[in-house]
């Protein structure tokens, strides 16, 4: 997993490279559950859902009133083709949020994660907490696509599709992270854990650099599209990290939420990390971080609410999904329609 | 007989003027057994005109304005055919503001029937509106899906041929029916197998049969109907089983801080009080029950059930198996197998389950639960386990992060899960062998455990309790005489109770834990009837004398001879032997035992009470009763 260029001088170099690029739009959106203590067989009382921040800051909400969304993802080619997973697994709407299908039948349950890849837009991927499913068709049809994933061990928190190849995805399981670079036939696994990875990032400004997050393994970077990993040493082992966030605007800042030890940020690239809690609630319990086309930085902090920073993570307020615990942060690229 | 029966009849019929829920605050009923299957049948259905009487006057609410009534209210008000006006009105209201998932689904589901010739079509269209518009959440249990997938399918029968656009699901509906079909079907050959997870429920068996009832009476395709109502059969023969007097004991994959100490205070009383009137019904008739009285006329208690519920002529070994809850995380199996020992006399029961990791939060592993005469208020029973409390363990089961979890269910009716004093929860630190009235639970307990010791329970209804110098623990509950081994040091607790469901108000009940804070620990329970014995001294001397050897460490290992003369040798994390023979559970049986048997794997159940013989046979889809 170890790579023989020095991590950080591959790294700055992309960045150099990555920033002198043009940078493209993008639109933002959150799963929000407002409705904390919602239990199965309660009545929902408050708004939650996906909610999309608008070009005055305010967010506007879309699709069903659902306290369980856990992650969404679009149709490049179409906004109004939406994927959201939750309790019941995968939800897709050709509307625009109108009218819903549950893709899925009892044979799939608890969705974790969705996404489409880029460059073959009907093909959708699903994170299952017993494994991975594919569509070939926009998840008219789901098929498990398991090859090379562990008969046990197999829980898959995240998946993240390579922007530059087709059929490239990597996802997060319980026992490290796997590759397919064939849609999904086969799997191999490219970083071993002993417990869940629990976010995978690409890098908005390079692809070939990916970031992932565990439970009780810390933070590993890959420079060559995760084929290798290498322990990001700067980011605490002690505590579960939860996710990692990239920043579209500066391609130095990232950002990670962590039980214990909150928000982490780092604006040099990952080599060095420092707390940014000063403004938030203590105890320190970020459940996710996100960063906004503008490069706001944003903590859902767990029993609190969502808040924002313009100075990433330096000062702290209370953003307006109040109450709210965000279960996904997603940056896309700004849909013509 | 005949007298009892008269008498019994004026009990109820003179409690319906004086009490506002006779089965509740009335005397206990007679545990004579009905032999007359005509006044049996009348007393059945007296039983379920109680309900609907008392939930069409108005039930919890104390009042039959129909506009505070909630559906099993206006239920039982159609069945009645009540102010069907004013119901309506109420169902428009009450859909306007539909709920989401299976506790919601199913009541509606069972006003969508109840009321189609009764109902105004405004009404009617209401609900199926909100079938439409509100996402219904599918839930993450065993009973979630169960109460989801009968609703589904039956309102996909009821409203045959409509558009996707027409459902929550985005679906047709003959797309709702297939699905919903395939799930319990699927679910019906699981539990048929290899076993319920959720074996024994205290209270969720109210989240299966009614639905189960549902699908009997309403389901048009035969075969759903005659799966339903061969379910209701299996799961109440089970209950008949597993009871005593009509109260439901461990072992039970999920519980609740009030059954596990009060055995009686579940739903499952309701159903013993309602199906064979062996026990007093709970307050409001276990709330969710009220939902099976509209349709319970319809349904047949089948004498050989009856009589294993209410006419047991000696003390009887059950042996059965379920499964665990599914394992997302951190187990090399999906849903591990439960082996369930029960043994039952007059005056007691004993179960257990072989210990280990089960639903992390509810489960029951074992106890000793003695018969009361009235059991409401009575703690009657007898455990100990390891209060056991994990992240990881409910990583294991949960697809969330687990660190808020522990917080999290104590916010979602599970007040006691994250309590050192707990009483309730399987641990993967505790291991129990059982042989007939005898109980070895033992515990190898790491270090660095959340809570390092175990806990015993004693109830506030022992009398005569007494530390012997033997180091037994001598006790009396009901007329069993009951003995218990602490293997390590200990000290004694107020026992404070969780109160169940979203309150979190702790209070003194009475009882006592024995709490001993060593890691590895272990705990014998002998029991016996009072009438074995010239008296309680007897008893104790009787026990004393009993040949015991155990060592706690490396491992803790226990050598016994019963009261009843088998020599038991246990080690931890190691099979038990009986009289040097080792217990082999694999070849333990789905069921089996003088009342139900059935062999793994082949979806049919013998049910025998006497010469009355009832096959359930899920391959043919055939009821086959005999008399041998």
């Amino acid at each position: 997993m170890n790579t023989k260029i020095p991590a950080f001088i591959l790294f700055g170099l992309l960045a150099l490279r990555a920033l002198a690029a043009t940078a493209p739009a993008y639109d933002f959106f959150v799963c929000a559950n407002i409705n904390r203590n919602y239990v199965i067989g309660s009545k929902i009382v408050t708004t939650n859902g996906i909610f999309q921040r608008d070009t005055v800051g305010e967010w506007q909400h879309l699709g069903y009133n659902d306290t369980g969304i856990s992650a969404l993802a679009f149709d490049p080619r179409d906004r109004n083709v939406i994927y959201t997973t939750g309790l019941n697994g995968l939800w897709r709407s050709f509307d625009g949020g109108k009218l819903w299908r549950i893709c899925n039948d009892w044979t799939m349950t608890e969705a974790r994660d969705v996404a489409v890849d880029p460059h073959a837009p009907d093909h959708v991927y699903l994170a299952l907490p017993d494994g991975v499913a594919f569509s070939s068709d926009r998840a008219q049809t789901l098929v498990r696509r398991e090859n090379g994933l562990p008969a046990r061990g197999k829980y898959t928190q995240v998946l993240q599709i390579d922007r530059t190849r087709t059929g490239r995805v990597l996802v997060g399981c319980e026992l490290g992270v796997y590759l397919t670079e064939d849609a999904a036939i086969h799997w191999r696994q490219v970083l071993p854990t002993k417990e869940m990875v629990f976010d995978i990032q690409q890098s908005p400004h390079d692809p070939l650099v990916w970031v992932a997050v565990t439970q009780s393994a810390g933070a590993w970077r890959s420079i060559d599209g995760g084929l290798s990993w290498k322990l990001l040493a700067a980011v605490p082992t002690t505590h579960p990290l939860y996710n990692i966030s990239f920043d579209v605007t500066n391609v130095q800042r990232l950002a990670i939420g962590s039980w214990g030890l909150g928000a982490l940020t780092s604006e040099d690239g990952g080599q060095t990390w420092t707390e940014r809690n000063a403004g938030l609630p203590a105890p320190h319990r970020v459940w996710r971080v996100g960063v906004d086309p503008a490069g706001q930085l944003y903590a859902s902090v767990v029993a609190a609410t969502l808040f924002v920073s313009s100075d990433f993570g330096r000062t702290w307020k209370p953003d307006s999904l109040a109450g709210s615990v965000v279960n996904k942060f997603l940056i896309q690229p700004k849909s013509a329609h | 007989m005949k007298r009892a029966f008269i008498s019994f009849l004026f009990f109820f019929s003179s409690a319906l003027f004086v009490a506002a829920q006779p089965a509740f605050e009335g005397p206990p009923p007679s545990l004579v057994p009905v032999l007359d299957p005509v006044k049996r049948r009348a007393e059945y259905l007296a039983r379920v005109k109680e309900v609907i009487n008392w939930a069409a006057d108005g039930g919890q609410a104390k009042t039959d304005d129909p506009a505070k009534l909630d559906l099993a209210m206006i239920a039982a008000k159609i069945v009645l055919k009540e102010d069907l006006h004013g119901c309506s009105q109420r169902v428009i209201n009450l859909m306007s503001e539909p709920g989401t998932g299976p506790f919601w689904m199913f009541p509606t589901v069972c006003i969508a029937y109840l009321g189609r010739d009764h109902l105004t079509p405004e009404a009617l269209a209401s609900i199926r509106t909100a079938w439409r518009t509100t996402r219904q959440l599918r839930g993450d249990t065993e009973n979630h899906w169960a109460m989801y997938y009968i609703s589904l399918y039956l309102m996909a029968e009821l409203y045959p041929n409509e558009p996707a656009e027409s459902w929550y699901s985005g679906k047709t509906s003959a797309e709702n029916l297939a699905e919903a079909r395939s799930y319990l079907i699927h679910w019906m050959d699981l539990a048929t197998t290899v076993g319920q997870g959720e074996f024994n429920p205290t209270h969720y068996i109210g989240e299966y049969v009614i639905p189960l009832q549902f699908l009997a009476n309403w389901a048009k395709d035969p075969e759903m109907k005659k799966r339903g109502a061969m379910m209701l059969d299996w799961l109440f023969a089970e209950l008949a089983a597993n009871s005593l007097n009509g109260v439901l004991r461990g072992p039970n994959s999920r519980t609740d801080e009030g059954s596990a100490i009060e055995r009686w205070q579940a739903m499952a009383s309701y159903f013993s009080w309602l199906l064979f009137g062996n026990t007093p019904s709970t307050a409001g008739y276990g709330g969710w029950g009220l939902y099976f009285a509209p349709l319970a006329a319809n349904y047949e208690v089948p004498e050989v059930i009856y009589r294993i519920a209410t006419d047991r002529t000696g003390d009887f070994l059950q042996r059965d198996r379920a499964r665990v809850r599914r394992f997302w995380r951190y187990s090399n199996e999906l849903s591990p197998p439960v082996y369930k020992t029960n043994y039952l006399r007059r005056d007691y029961a004993v179960g257990s389950t072989r210990g280990g990791l089960m639903d992390v939060i509810q489960a029951h592993v074992w106890d000793v639960t003695w018969a009361e005469a009235d059991p409401r208020g009575k703690h009657n029973t007898m455990f100990s386990l390891h209060p056991f409390s994990s992240m990881w363990a409910m990583q294991s089961m949960f697809v969330t992060h687990p660190e808020p979890m522990i917080k999290g269910v104590t916010f979602e009716g599970k007040p006691s899960y994250d309590s050192p004093d707990k009483i309730m929860g399987s641990s993967p630190y505790e291991r129990v062998c059982q042989d007939l009235d005898t109980v070895i639970a033992l515990y190898d307990i790491p270090a660095d455990t959340r809570f390092p010791h175990i806990n015993g329970f004693f109830s506030k209804d022992l009398v005569n309790i007494s530390e012997d110098p033997s180091g037994w623990i001598f006790a009396q509950g009901g007329q069993t005489y009951l003995a218990y081994r602490p293997l390590a040091p200990y000290h004694w607790e107020k026992y404070l109770h969780h109160s169940s469901g979203w309150a979190k108000v702790r209070r003194d009940l009475g009882g006592r834990l024995l709490v001993s804070p060593h890691l590895k620990n272990g705990t014998i329970v002998q029991a016996a009837s009072v009438s074995e014995f010239k008296d309680f001294a007897a008893f104790k001397a009787a026990i004393n004398a009993l040949p015991l050897a155990f060592r706690l460490d490396p491992t803790p290992s226990v050598q016994f001879t019963s009261l009843r003369g088998k020599k038991l040798s246990f080690t931890y994390d190691q099979v038990p032997t009986v009289d040097s023979r080792p217990i082999d559970y694999s070849k333990w049986k789905l069921f089996e035992g003088p009342y139900l048997n059935s062999e793994l794997n082949t979806r049919k159940l013998t049910i025998t009470h006497g010469k009355l013989e009832r096959v359930l046979d899920f391959n043919t889809l055939t009821v086959t009763d005999r008399v041998k």
